[in-house]
């Protein structure tokens, strides 16, 4: 497994952005819009969840609405994500913050789909469990955040 | 004083030498700068969108505007305390920085965009305020932002 990720760090396309700073402040940006789309989605969804905002308009219609955002945002973030990675990667693997967000990522991912599938399909759950739910989505996600500030700002 | 002599002042102060010293101070700031961003912007895209006409026709603009909007503000006012404080620790790198000068103009710009916004277009939102496609300036607001 080391083999390949070292591999992928030599690449051209890799050496590439790791000793362009203009490309790694691009795609940094890049990253950042994506993750705006993606968590200010989730953010909306997970507030109605918890009963905060607009709670005269039904939970499906409101967790639907950012579909197409949290969609683009999560490719988008992906995508310039594993660009952002490939100069890094060997290092990125053995580093905690950056183990922990990538857990994160994927219980996030997992659960928001798995929540926001239910209720999409009408089965939402009793106001409790709606409102655990919103809280937890929450949190993950901007663990999410978190973690990754942490990954590179503490490297 | 020039705006230069200023920044190189802002730089010496305790708080300054502290955001540029601190082992915690800088990535902290990033860190909750960052997740103000998600919380400010990623509401205003939201109201965007209704504004544009292109989600959540079913609720009168103005209803989603009182309800997602104080997150917005308070994700605005988070990011402008950190960047802030972040700017005291780098406030004459930031003077020359021509990436930072073009950011700190789209700032002003989007201020004025919505302050013209609020100011000029939404006057007239009784009219428009149920439909599910808002008028074209309120659709031009949106765009611009």
């Amino acid at each position: 497994m080391l083999t390949f990720l070292a591999r992928v760090q030599a690449s051209g396309l890799a050496t590439t952005i790791g000793q362009s700073q203009m490309l790694t402040s691009v795609l940094s940006s890049v990253h950042l819009i994506g993750l705006t789309l993606l968590v200010g989605g989730m953010l909306v969804s997970s507030l109605r969840l918890m009963g905060v905002v607009l709670k005269s308009r039904p939970a499906s219609e409101v967790t639907s609405a950012p579909r197409r955002a949290v969609v683009v945002g999560l490719c988008v973030s992906v995508a310039s994500g594993l660009l952002l990675l490939a100069p890094r990667v060997t290092n990125a693997v053995q580093n905690g913050f950056f183990q922990l967000k990538m857990i994160l990522l994927v219980v996030a991912g997992l659960f928001s789909f798995t929540v926001l599938r239910q209720i999409a399909q009408g089965r939402e759950g009793s106001p409790f469990q709606m409102r655990v739910e919103g809280v937890l989505g929450l949190l993950l996600w901007f663990g999410v955040v978190l973690s990754g500030a942490a990954f590179i700002l503490l490297e | 004083m020039s705006l230069l002599n200023f920044c190189t002042w802002v730089e010496g102060t305790p708080i300054g030498l502290f955001v540029r010293e601190s082992l915690w101070g800088f990535p902290t700031l990033v860190a909750i700068h960052i997740m103000g961003l998600a919380v400010s912007a990623g509401m205003v895209v939201w109201f965007d969108l209704r504004l544009l006409g292109w989600s959540m026709r079913g609720s009168p603009v103005s209803v989603v505007y009182r309800q997602l909007m104080p997150w917005a503000f308070g994700g605005f006012f988070v990011m402008f305390v950190t960047g802030s404080l972040l700017l005291t620790g780098a406030a004459v790198a930031a003077y020359g920085n021509l990436y930072f000068r073009v950011k700190a103009s789209a700032l002003v710009l989007a201020g004025v965009n919505a302050l013209v916004y609020h100011t000029v277009t939404e006057r007239g939102i009784r009219d428009w305020n149920e439909a599910a496609r808002p008028p074209l300036p309120a659709r031009l607001a949106a765009g611009r932002y």
